[in-house]
């Protein structure tokens, strides 16, 4: 009926206007090389090629671009999470729960394979590289161990973990000294909206440490002893998977005269594209400081987290010029070590990190001398859970 | 392309749109072929040539059916024209099971192109048609041809024929009823994109979870049952609402395809609310010729047979198919059976009997969706077993009960919401709303501003659920 007309139309302008403007915007907005809040980078536009088209790749390559490119981008996923949380009655996000103000990602079964698979090649490196040095083990729990079970979450089975580590190690007939760190460690210890723990309260955890291997002598870890620096507005990565509003948290090094003299060289950093590396004893050699501040300044900078050591890398060298001792240590690692380790610095004149993630086993041989050193195998939940991704 | 993506919500639509009402009528329907053949080669660019080679074979064929007509040529032109589709389906869709079956023989078939289950069945029942001048022959092929390619309903149904959007076809949109109908479609086009992108997605997410897990208990087993169900039915009517609402964008007037089955109090009737025009298609086009039920006793259950082997087969070629086709046809067979004992019991209306026979239907839906839903025989029996305790699925060990426990929780809210949904009763709450609102003075235009909000409220919030995730697939895409 005619006299109806003007009201059916509120719906089809509104509708048509909504996809319309939506259209335009999609055209017009400006594009993001990277998702700060995601922690990755964001499609580029495809190229159309006759080959793209017919492998449909150029058409799952523009979904991607369109998704990754959406204007209001962020208001729309925080949208789908409230949605989530409020009205599916959810109790996580894409994997990530909130509670007590502190984001966590869910983290079960636990993978009994893999932890065999994470002693296996604790094993196989000390019977291939160092078969006669101290070697000790830590477990960093991750947070779900704190918070899931009192909150009606699943987690992994921690001490069955532990259990099957332990087991495993001392059947191979090598030493291997547990270090148990997860004890003096409490929720607060962690930042609300990240995965990591928070370097100035570590000091106790570094004790624990330290006591274990012998080097507390050589460590002052009164908080005198250090300077506080701080960086607000820390977004850690499960605040931009959770897409849940959430107070940033602040990012707290420490520095002293120890952690300002030390010098990191960074195997990436001192690869040439021939695969030429300029090792630390070499001129040219480029070396960082322990604190990467200037991390925080590059454009593309996608985690504040990488303030410290200047984040992922497959093999670090730390020199210590003002240690206490001229002892040498080398942590098998994850990220969480990277805030651990500037605190070792007065105990050791050399720091060697390993992250078996992103180089393989036998490479390691090349660039690392084991000899006389300190082993440590310093691994949180979350990776001894998916061991696979060690290479 | 899929309906549920940026691509096709705020480029292809729009754009479509745009095109098809700005064209003269004379142009609606070469605009409606390009933009649909456009629509198919997004998601099949080889496979797109495979499709208008049927379109024109059977175009051709169709016109020689015309033009010997009464002659013994018409006969086996109309024999081809039938053939030359299902041959393709046959030769992507089941030689490799069959050869499997008949000779051991392992051969490897391409994928299946997305579709072609849904435009073999409108080719051949538009060829039938013909040769038994139910319909007349399409002359022009662009008409045909967008008749075929048809976006809204091409890649997963419903299973229009000719006859029912000819009038468009031919006659062009009524512009008549465009607001009326443009403001329908939009809702409906809407409600389905929230069936499949705020639902079934989101149980399909559920579901994905527990079939991870491996062991479960019988709660989780029941919800991950229920969640199979509803996803199916989601996913499918989901698309089905979609199609439809874009049909009446454009002026067409699509078949039902699906009216509330769970409600249903016997498998007879659930079929007659699932999946309609799949039903309609194979009533039409197999039983009656057979015969129907104007037959004896045992030719009557071998059609039964025949049918819902074919409906089984429609649907997959695998032996959880075939026995999920065959089930259907015991149990319709059984259920005459009983009808013609007990009918005055049965039809009583009684409560009590009203319940048992709700029971009835939603045990049978979910074990029938368990069969389809798993890859093998021995898969659906697992889970079915698991529904009363049994069998290797049953989980004991206190950690995966504390994760079964907590599975249920996080998704019970999806669950409640999808077990109310399938029902009739959200729309009922609304027809009430509006009757009681269109008693006041500005209640007329309060009910199309909420048409509007909810409109544009789902577009927003799917839009959100399709960046943020990346579980989007369509089950019947398959097909």
């Amino acid at each position: 009926m005619k006299k109806d007309r003007w009201k059916q139309r509120i719906t089809i302008y509104s509708f048509l206007a909504c996809i319309v403007s939506m259209t335009m915007l999609i055209v017009i907005f400006p594009k993001e090389q990277i998702s700060k809040a995601e922690r990755r980078r964001l499609a580029t536009r495809p190229q159309l090629a006759a080959e793209s088209i017919l492998d449909k790749s150029f058409m799952e390559d523009a979904e991607d671009y369109l998704l990754d490119h959406f204007p209001f981008r962020e208001g729309l996923r925080r949208i789908k999470a409230q949605f989530a949380y409020h009205i599916l009655k959810q109790k996580e996000n894409n994997g990530i729960y909130v509670d007590g103000g502190y984001a966590s990602r869910l983290e079960y079964p636990l993978n009994e394979a893999s932890v065999v698979r994470m002693a296996d090649k604790l094993v196989s490196l000390k019977y291939q590289y160092f078969p006669n040095e101290n070697t000790w083990y830590a477990v960093i729990p991750d947070k779900n161990f704190f918070l899931a079970e009192p909150n009606g979450y699943p987690s992994m089975d921690y001490d069955r973990m532990l259990e099957l580590l332990a087991q495993r190690l001392d059947s191979s007939g090598e030493r291997f000294d547990y270090i148990d760190i997860a004890a003096g460690l409490e929720v607060d210890d962690y930042y609300h909206t990240d995965t990591h723990w928070r370097q100035e309260r570590l000091l106790g955890t570094v004790a624990v440490v330290g006591e274990a291997m012998g080097i507390n002598e050589a460590l002052n870890l009164q908080e005198s002893n250090f300077e506080r620096h701080e960086i607000k507005d820390f977004y850690g990565v499960y605040y931009g998977q959770s897409a849940l509003p959430m107070e940033p948290d602040t990012i707290v090094y420490l520095t002293n005269e120890t952690t300002d003299a030390a010098r990191v060289w960074n195997l990436e950093e001192n690869l040439s594209k021939d695969g030429q590396v300029t090792m630390p004893e070499h001129a040219g050699a480029v070396w960082n400081p322990v604190y990467q501040t200037q991390k925080l300044e590059e454009p593309l900078c996608l985690d504040q987290y990488d303030v410290f050591l200047g984040g992922a890398a497959s093999l670090q060298i730390i020199k210590s010029p003002k240690a206490n001792t001229d002892r040498r240590l080398v942590i098998f690692r994850d990220s969480f070590t990277s805030s651990l380790a500037p605190l070792l610095l007065e105990a050791y004149s050399e720091i060697t990190l390993i992250d078996l993630r992103y180089i393989s086993t036998p490479l390691v041989g090349e660039y690392v001398n084991f000899e006389g050193a300190d082993i440590l195998f310093l691994y949180n939940t979350s990776i001894i859970n998916n061991a696979s991704m060690l290479k | 392309m899929l309906f549920s993506s940026i691509s096709f919500l705020y480029f292809f639509l729009p754009l479509t749109l745009f095109l098809y009402f700005f064209v003269p009528q004379k142009g609606k329907n070469l605009v409606l072929l390009f933009m649909s053949v456009l629509f198919y080669a997004w998601g099949e660019p080889v496979y797109v040539l495979l499709m208008l080679a049927q379109i024109a074979v059977s175009f051709g064929l169709t016109g020689l059916m015309e033009r010997y007509r009464g002659q013994r040529a018409a006969g086996i032109f109309y024999i081809l024209s039938v053939l030359f589709p299902f041959l393709a389906l046959f030769y992507f869709k089941y030689i490799a099971f069959f050869t499997d079956i008949l000779f051991q023989v392992h051969i490897k078939t391409p994928a299946l192109p997305i579709g072609i289950s849904f435009y073999t069945f409108q080719i051949a029942s538009y060829c039938i048609d013909v040769y038994h001048q139910r319909v007349p022959r399409q002359k022009n092929l662009i008409t045909y041809a967008a008749y075929v390619t048809l976006f809204p309903q091409l890649v997963a149904g419903p299973i229009v024929r000719y006859r029912e959007i000819e009038k468009t076809l031919t006659d062009g949109i009524d512009f008549s009823d465009i607001h009326m109908n443009f403001e329908k479609g939009i809702v409906r086009f809407v409600t389905g994109l929230g069936k499949k992108v705020l639902i079934a997605n989101v149980l399909g997410a559920f579901v994905s979870e527990v079939a991870a897990l491996g062991t479960r208990t019988v709660e989780l087993s029941w919800a991950y049952a229920i969640a199979i169900a509803l996803q199916i039915y989601f996913d499918f009517s989901g698309y089905s609402d979609m199609a439809i609402g874009l049909g009446e964008l454009f002026g067409f007037q699509f078949p039902e395809n699906f009216r509330h089955p769970f409600i249903a109090k016997s498998v007879r009737e659930f079929w007659r609310r699932w999946h309609i025009t799949l039903g309609a298609w194979f009533r039409d086009y197999v039983y009656i010729p057979m015969g129907g039920n104007r037959v004896g006793a045992l030719r009557w259950m071998f059609n039964i047979l025949v049918v819902w082997l074919f409906t089984g087969l429609w649907h997959g070629a695998g032996w959880n198919f075939i026995v999920w086709g065959l089930l259907f046809a015991v149990l319709l067979v059984i259920e005459k059976g009983v009808r013609s004992i007990c009918r005055k019991r049965i039809d009583s209306g009684h409560y009590v009997t009203d319940i048992v026979k709700h029971i009835y239907v939603a045990v049978v839906i979910i074990i029938s969706f368990l069969i389809f839903h798993n890859d093998s025989l021995m898969d659906a029996l697992s889970d079915i077993a698991a529904l009363v305790n049994r069998g290797n699925r049953i989980a004991f060990d206190g950690a995966t009960l504390q994760v079964c426990a907590y599975l249920l929780r996080n998704r019970m809210g999806i669950l409640l919401i999808g077990l109310f949904g399938a029902t009739p009763a959200p729309l009922w709450i609304w027809k009430r709303l509006k009757t009681s609102l269109e008693k006041h003075r500005f209640g007329d235009v309060t009910v199309h501003l909420l048409q509007a909000v909810f409109a544009v409220g789902i577009l927003v919030l799917c839009t959100a659920y399709l960046i943020d995730g990346s579980f989007n697939p369509f089950l019947y895409f398959r097909f």
